[in-house]
């Protein structure tokens, strides 16, 4: 995969996190301008103070930028924290079957306490083959929606029995709800998911608890922009690192729920050049560890939660522990321990360099000389031994955890990125080279500003008739064709992925093909 | 007697359940749910072991029959399960002391629970493979001279079939064609047994066995220990006739799935890492049948091949392997009552068409290798 982005004119790469909003300004593969800002409650202000900062330091002005590209982990945030979520109504459309497992049957309490537990099965669904098994429950849909209303719900999830072989069945049972209920917001869950009806079930439904708040977002952001005069389109970083449009993130927040790992990753790819390596991330309060394969993120084998609940999405594999710059640091007698509390996004107050009472990491890192930034008379009363030991618990720590995500004895190479990156001073057991890429504390931004553009296939296809090799050249050749509709660069498409399916237990050749290509933004 | 009082115990057991499937049986997760909405309506799963039934105690095999791919979009109906046993002890005459799984491995671990659950009834700590088969016909039970036949067949819609035949291999055959004609997805009572029947005929202490390696899994990660080690600690226990190996270590570089005959045919190629070629191989038939290690057959059918992430020894599936996943390959020793010669003769491996005789995996791989 060619990591170089070669658009014209600058462009705007930003990714909002928990804590910081970081911001970048590229020409071609080079970084012109990075700046770090504090998120702000509204998004907006954040976003504002940051990219206002960066096209001072890059001397561009705002309508000379070609695309921007926004990277956010606002939406699994606000999932994860059950902060911003509306309440929804799952509706079902699948009796006779499927009453035994009920819509959201294992979510956690917390998050049911918060989106309601408004749940309504209804006749009709699909089976395998397209065929209808029972007539659509109008009645019961039009009853659904009369109690959605009392209850005061506006976004609505319908899922119905193999709805990736059949959407108009969702379509329908939507109209009929619409009809009661004009400005609803409905998820389908053929728009979000693939087979597996729990799953693509808690996909609908995520998306459903967060359209409210993507609305809010998605407008507060291009405000923000238009009030500095910036006149570029606007993209979101999808969990894939591919982009999206503003209106698509607006009506499908769930698929930017994993972009900030996989840009951070991507980002630190293109900044050292590497194509194999553990990336770790050392924010304020955790450090997350990514496998870059072949210049891509390595993904989980398996399904795994958001916020507590089963999707089938495919996500980076990431490993999180509790260590960042603001992991508090205490002493068991000359013994340190390590948070796992962190004064997180408050560094800057409650430090002892920047003139707070609590000893951080970061505090240990500027004593040890590793990092330049507040007051060091602050730190100097620190006895070395103690900061040794500390050093050594961090190394230790990161370590046990590189140790965790490695599949072999083999040593591998690092990337360190983010801003606790200065907390690593020594050489670690098991890595072969550490490489800190310059603008590594920004590494999200980058990631975000070199996102690529990706086409998808999800087909069943008939191996018997075609030929297994046939078939898959078909698929690829319909993604690249989607890569392309999509506005990536003919030169640079790739296909990337490559899942067969078969239709086992049924006397058929029929298997399901998904196959992702993606490739560079095209020049516009 | 115990109940199955926890999620977390659940959890383990379908955990569990994918280990002991051999890479088929379907992701128990649609049970494991099912089973999870019986606890939270305050009905745990008792389970007994066979020896504390009466001896004319009235059993039958409980099981979903159909496409995992379908099952995971039809789930299941609690309508249709007490419609299914209210059909059967009519037309078996006789009301229902006990139920016990066919096949451990996969999805049929958990409906049998769930139903007990639901209906008050106890389940039996066994089943009738120990793992994961294709057929209906390939259990112990029918071997040592249980029928499947007569069953009852039952689907969403309220079809219901009744079923007898002259073998249990036709049988096999014409319930899969009805499977086929209703949706490819129905349930079923099978093998009505006695308790005596179950004592002598079963795998026994297969549904401990599922929470056991289950939790050793999660304790082995909840811990930050080495998860395959403590597995392959556990299952080690050449006292008992169980032998388990750690057969590979590597990365999947091809995996080809087709479908022969309405059956999952497949090939994994594993490589170490060591050199461009794969130097592992798996076939698959629905199953995991057969594991080569440079063309040196190290496990094969009936023993177990478990395919594991090589991280968190999360057990996969067939359907779950997919390109450039890091896995770690275990062979695993089947029950003893599998591996005697008439047990061979219905599930060993040229049942499957592999021109090969039966080899245990101890024989196979004598020496274990120290974990790195």
């Amino acid at each position: 995969m060619s990591q170089a982005a070669v658009q014209p004119g600058p462009r705007l790469g930003i990714d909002v996190g928990g804590t910081n909003t970081d911001a970048v300004v590229m020409v071609d593969d080079q970084v012109i301008a990075a700046v770090k800002r504090l998120t702000t409650r509204d998004v907006g202000d954040g976003v504002m103070n940051a990219v206002g900062a960066v096209l001072d330091t890059a001397g561009v002005r705002p309508s000379d930028l070609s695309n921007v590209m926004v990277g956010t982990t606002q939406f699994i945030n606000a999932f994860v924290q059950r902060k911003h979520l509306e309440r929804v109504a799952a509706v079902r459309v699948s009796l006779p079957k499927a009453d035994g497992i009920p819509p959201m049957v294992a979510w956690p309490k917390d998050l049911l306490e918060v989106v309601g537990e408004q749940c309504y099965m209804v006749g009709g669904g699909s089976f395998y083959d397209g065929k209808a098994y029972a007539p659509l429950g109008v009645e019961e849909l039009q009853q659904a929606a009369h109690e959605i209303r009392r209850q005061g719900i506006r976004s609505i999830a319908v899922t119905s029995n193999f709805a990736p072989v059949r959407p108009d069945i969702e379509q329908q049972a939507a109209k009929v709800l619409l009809s009661v209920l004009p400005d609803a917001d409905i998820t389908l869950s053929s728009e979000v998911g693939g087979l597996g009806l729990i799953d693509r079930e808690n996909a609908a439904l995520i998306n459903a608890s967060l359209r409210s708040l993507s609305r809010n977002v998605v407008s507060s952001l291009q405000a923000a922009f238009a009030r500095i005069g910036v006149t570029a389109p606007i993209y979101l970083s999808q969990n894939d690192g591919t982009l999206i449009s503003t209106d698509y993130a607006t009506r499908f927040p769930i698929v930017t729920c994993s972009a900030g790992p996989t840009n951070s990753i991507r980002g630190a790819a293109f900044l050292t050049k590497m194509q194999d390596a553990i990336v770790i991330d050392i924010g304020g309060t955790t450090s997350d560890f990514g496998f870059l394969v072949r210049g891509f993120p390595r993904e989980t084998a398996t399904a795994h939660l958001i916020g507590g609940v089963r999707t089938n999405f495919r996500m980076p594999d990431v490993l999180s522990i509790a260590l960042g710059g603001g992991t508090l640091v205490r002493f068991d007698g000359d013994t340190p321990r390590l948070g796992p509390d962190s004064v997180g996004y408050q560094l800057g107050e409650r430090a002892l360099v920047f003139g707070g009472s609590e000893l951080t990491t970061t505090d240990i890192a500027v004593r040890a000389g590793q990092a330049a930034i507040g007051d060091p008379q602050r730190v100097k009363h620190i006895e070395p031994r103690k900061v040794d030991a500390v050093l050594d618990a961090i190394h230790r720590k990161l370590e046990d955890a590189i140790d965790q995500m490695k599949t072999n004895s083999k040593p591998v190479p690092v990337i360190l990125v983010g801003g606790g990156h200065v907390l690593v001073s020594r050489p670690l057991r098991g890595v072969s080279e550490i490489h800190r890429p310059k603008h590594a504390e920004v590494a999200n931004a980058v990631g975000a500003a070199i996102a690529l553009v990706s086409g998808r296939v999800d087909k069943i296809y008939d191996f018997a008739a075609l030929g297994r090799d046939t078939a898959l050249e078909q698929a690829r050749q319909e993604a690249r064709s989607a890569a392309l509709a999509a506005g990536a660069a003919a030169d640079s498409v790739e296909v990337v992925d490559v899942v067969e399916l078969p239709m086992t237990h049924m006397r058929t050749g029929a298997v399901q093909v998904k196959v992702r290509a993606v490739g560079r933004l095209a020049a516009t | 007697m115990y109940t199955v009082a926890t999620d977390q115990d659940i959890q383990d057991m379908a955990r569990g359940a994918v280990f002991l499937g051999s890479g088929g049986g379907g992701d128990p997760y649609v049970g494991e749910l099912y089973l999870r909405r019986q606890l939270a309506e305050g009905r745990p799963a008792r389970i007994v072991k066979a020896a504390e039934l009466p001896d004319d105690a009235f059993v039958i095999s409980i099981a979903g029959v159909g496409a995992p791919t379908v099952l995971v979009e039809h789930l299941v109906s609690t309508n249709t399960l007490l419609r299914l046993l209210e059909a059967s002890q009519q037309f078996y005459g006789r009301k229902v002391d006990a139920l016990i799984s066919a096949e451990i491995g996969g999805a049929n671990s958990m409906f049998p629970l769930a139903l007990g659950a639901r209906a008050g009834i106890p389940v039996i700590d066994g089943d009738g493979m120990g793992r994961a088969f294709p057929h209906l016909e390939m259990t112990t039970f029918s071997v040592y001279g249980c029928s499947v036949c007569p069953s009852v067949l039952m689907d969403d819609a309220g079809n219901v079939v009744h079923v007898q035949t002259t073998t249990d291999r036709i049988a096999e055959d014409v319930v899969r064609a009805i499977c086929a004609s209703l949706g490819s997805m129905i349930y079923g009572s099978f093998y009505p047994m006695s308790g005596k029947q179950a004592q002598q005929l079963a795998v026994h202490d297969t549904i401990s066995h599922t929470l056991e390696i289950g939790r050793r899994i999660r304790l082995a990660r909840e811990s930050q220990s080495d998860p395959i080690r403590d597995l392959l600690e556990f299952l080690n226990r050449p006292a008992e006739q169980r032998h388990a190996r750690e057969l590979f270590n590597g990365r999947i570089v091809d995996v080809r799935h087709e479908t022969r005959d309405g059956w999952h045919w497949g090939e994994a190629l594993i490589n170490s890492g060591r050199g461009d070629a794969p130097e592992f191989s798996i076939e698959i038939q629905n199953e995991y049948l057969i594991a080569r290690h440079e063309g040196r057959t190290v496990t094969l059918v009936p023993d177990l091949i478990a395919v594991l992430d090589a991280e968190s020894a999360e057990p996969l599936t067939a359907e779950m392997l997919s390109y450039g996943q890091r896995v770690t390959v275990i062979g695993y020793s089947a029950a003893p009552i599998m591996r005697r010669a008439e047990s061979l003769k219905v599930f060993g491996p040229r049942m499957f068409g592999i021109d090969e005789d039966f080899h245990g995996v101890e024989q196979l791989v004598p020496e274990r290798r120290k974990r790195a």
